[in-house]
């Protein structure tokens, strides 16, 4: 291995990737004891529902959760499955498209939007936004923080988050320039601005950054709409210890790729919030999702 | 004296830019700081695109806005900086305390934590920005009188011995929204004339032609105004 690195003056990066795997990988802790509708027979630890209307709840719930630091209801599992699968699934139909005259191309930014308008109107449909909620960055946070949205979990009654996903997509076609940066002609002052607060970071460093400055129980998000090979799936990979890279290497699509290398677990989006809010608070965690 | 110097590096960096807006003479840092749900984001809003909206979106991390003001036939671009009033950010918004040369730190009239909270945020104003950030006090939500906890006297006593101005104020119904900018870019100017006067290395500062990279920082230890 030494002699690998003497030869290349660049990171090995799956070699880093090897290796942080082997530090940080916690397994996803499988629910030991599961009590159908169990917060029904608590209905202190959390109060009432405010004035949305009682949504069925089907779900399985985790007895564990019970117990862990945030006294939340977490039926907005099931919610949240449905309603990302709802975006990710319209997603994919447009991202195959090819116009066959060959002229038109959806931007990346109407397909993060395509992706956001059927999360968030499916979300509300739900009411589930009292326990999990989504924040759509101003143009001019997605250049200060990186992330495109931030998802939370929130803790009852404060309604604060105590868990939060900030998102970043990552667009197959501007995989030759490396991570895709905003070009907004309409705000071009604002951002030149915000890009002088965090100069020389990446998008994708700089939601790391934030994410780090927050605390281990922000986690970052990386959505690639499409992966070299495979351009018609959505992936994410989620961490909470992206900054163990900063430094040693630089944060971009080559790096998040290089984690599918090899034949990793792949996580439902249910699976990956479930392994977040089952885990216990400080831990480190890296997952690989499949959304589609 | 280091703001001032500072101020004028920063305006020369950002003339030098292509894409931004060359035309202003100063730029001035600004900030927004106080609890989370006192009206910080809704205050910015009214002031920079006059709307207000009842939906509370706790704002995650920070954002900000810019305005260009006039004073005295000087064009002041207005960065203004609207921080997350939630403890998880404190990090991140501390952050950008430095540099900033005018705070309005706010509370609202109806929530009596926010307002004990003033002394804190005064705290970490003085911990982590310049000597010289001048600070305005504002008790918003003063259209909710019914719904009053803090006298608007405590406030004005308050501010008073944190040496800061004080308006009470409402984003919703616009109340003193302008005034209160308005105010601190005027003690930002007056703060900035006096050091012109007395220290003509300050002259540095003021706009001319060759600001292009090296109006350096003054290292006079202590304020001589
Ligand atoms: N009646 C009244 N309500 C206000 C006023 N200003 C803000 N609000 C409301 O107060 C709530 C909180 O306002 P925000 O501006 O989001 O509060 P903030 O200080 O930015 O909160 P954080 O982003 O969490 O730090 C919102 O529901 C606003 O509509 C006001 O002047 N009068
Ligand atoms: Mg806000």
């Amino acid at each position: 291995m030494g002699k690998v690195e003497s030869k290349h003056p660049d990171p090995d990066i799956p070699k880093i990737i090897a290796a942080w795997w082997k530090t940080i990988e916690k397994k996803p802790q499988r629910p030991t004891l599961i009590i159908p509708n169990v917060h029904f027979t608590f209905p202190t630890l959390w109060g009432s529902r405010g004035d949305s209307p009682p949504t069925p709840d089907y779900s399985p719930t985790v007895f564990s959760t019970l117990w862990r630091t945030h006294e939340t209801p977490n039926n907005f599992v099931p919610h949240f499955s449905d309603s990302v699968g709802r975006a990710a699934a319209r997603t994919q139909e447009y991202l195959l498209f090819v116009d066959p005259e060959g002229k038109f191309k959806p931007s990346p930014a109407a397909l993060g939007e395509v992706f956001l308008m059927t999360y968030v109107s499916r979300s509300s449909h739900l009411h589930m936004t009292d326990s999990f909620n989504c924040t759509a960055m101003t143009k001019q946070q997605r250049v200060l923080l990186g992330a495109d949205w931030v998802w939370a979990v929130l803790e009852r009654p404060t309604k604060n988050p105590c868990i939060q996903i900030a998102v970043q997509i990552l667009h197959l076609s501007e995989n030759d320039r490396g991570l895709a940066e905003e070009h907004p002609e309409v705000c071009a002052e604002s951002m030149e601005m915000a890009k002088m607060e965090s100069a020389n970071r990446n998008k994708a460093e700089r939601m790391v950054d934030f994410c780090a400055s927050v605390g281990r129980d922000c986690y970052a998000l990386f959505l690639l709409f499409g992966r070299k090979g495979d351009p018609g799936n959505i992936y994410g990979v989620l961490s909470n210890n992206f900054s163990a890279a900063t430094g040693r290497t630089k944060i971009n699509r080559a790096l998040i790729e290089n984690f599918f290398k090899g034949s990793r677990y792949l996580h439902t989006p249910a699976g990956m919030l479930q392994a977040i809010i089952t885990k216990r608070p400080g831990d480190p965690l890296t997952l690989l999702i499949k959304f589609t | 004296m280091d703001l001032y110097g500072k101020m004028a590096a920063t305006q020369g960096t950002i003339q030098g830019k292509e894409g931004g807006d060359q035309n202003f003479d100063y730029m001035f840092k600004l900030l927004i700081i106080g609890n989370s749900s006192v009206g910080k984001t809704s205050f910015l809003f009214r002031y920079a695109d006059d709307a207000f909206t009842s939906a509370f979106v706790s704002t995650v991390g920070i954002d900000f806005k810019v305005k260009t003001v006039y004073k005295n036939d000087k064009r002041i671009k207005l960065q203004i900086w609207d921080t997350a009033g939630q403890e998880r950010y404190r990090t991140i918004t501390t952050a950008y305390y430095r540099g900033a040369m005018g705070f309005i730190l706010m509370y609202d009239i109806t929530n009596e934590e926010s307002f004990h909270c003033v002394q804190d945020w005064s705290t970490q104003i003085k911990t982590y920005s310049w000597d010289n950030a001048q600070v305005v006090l504002a008790g918003n939500k003063c259209d909710m009188e019914e719904e009053r906890v803090v006298a608007a006297d405590s406030g004005r006593q308050l501010a008073e011995q944190l040496g800061f101005e004080f308006f009470e104020t409402s984003a919703k119904d616009n109340i003193n929204v302008k005034q209160t900018f308005e105010c601190l870019v005027d003690i930002i100017c007056d703060r900035m004339s006096e050091s012109l006067d007395t220290d003509p290395a300050v002259t540095t500062a003021t706009p001319s032609t060759k600001l292009t990279d090296s109006a350096p920082p003054l290292q006079q230890p202590a304020c001589n105004c």
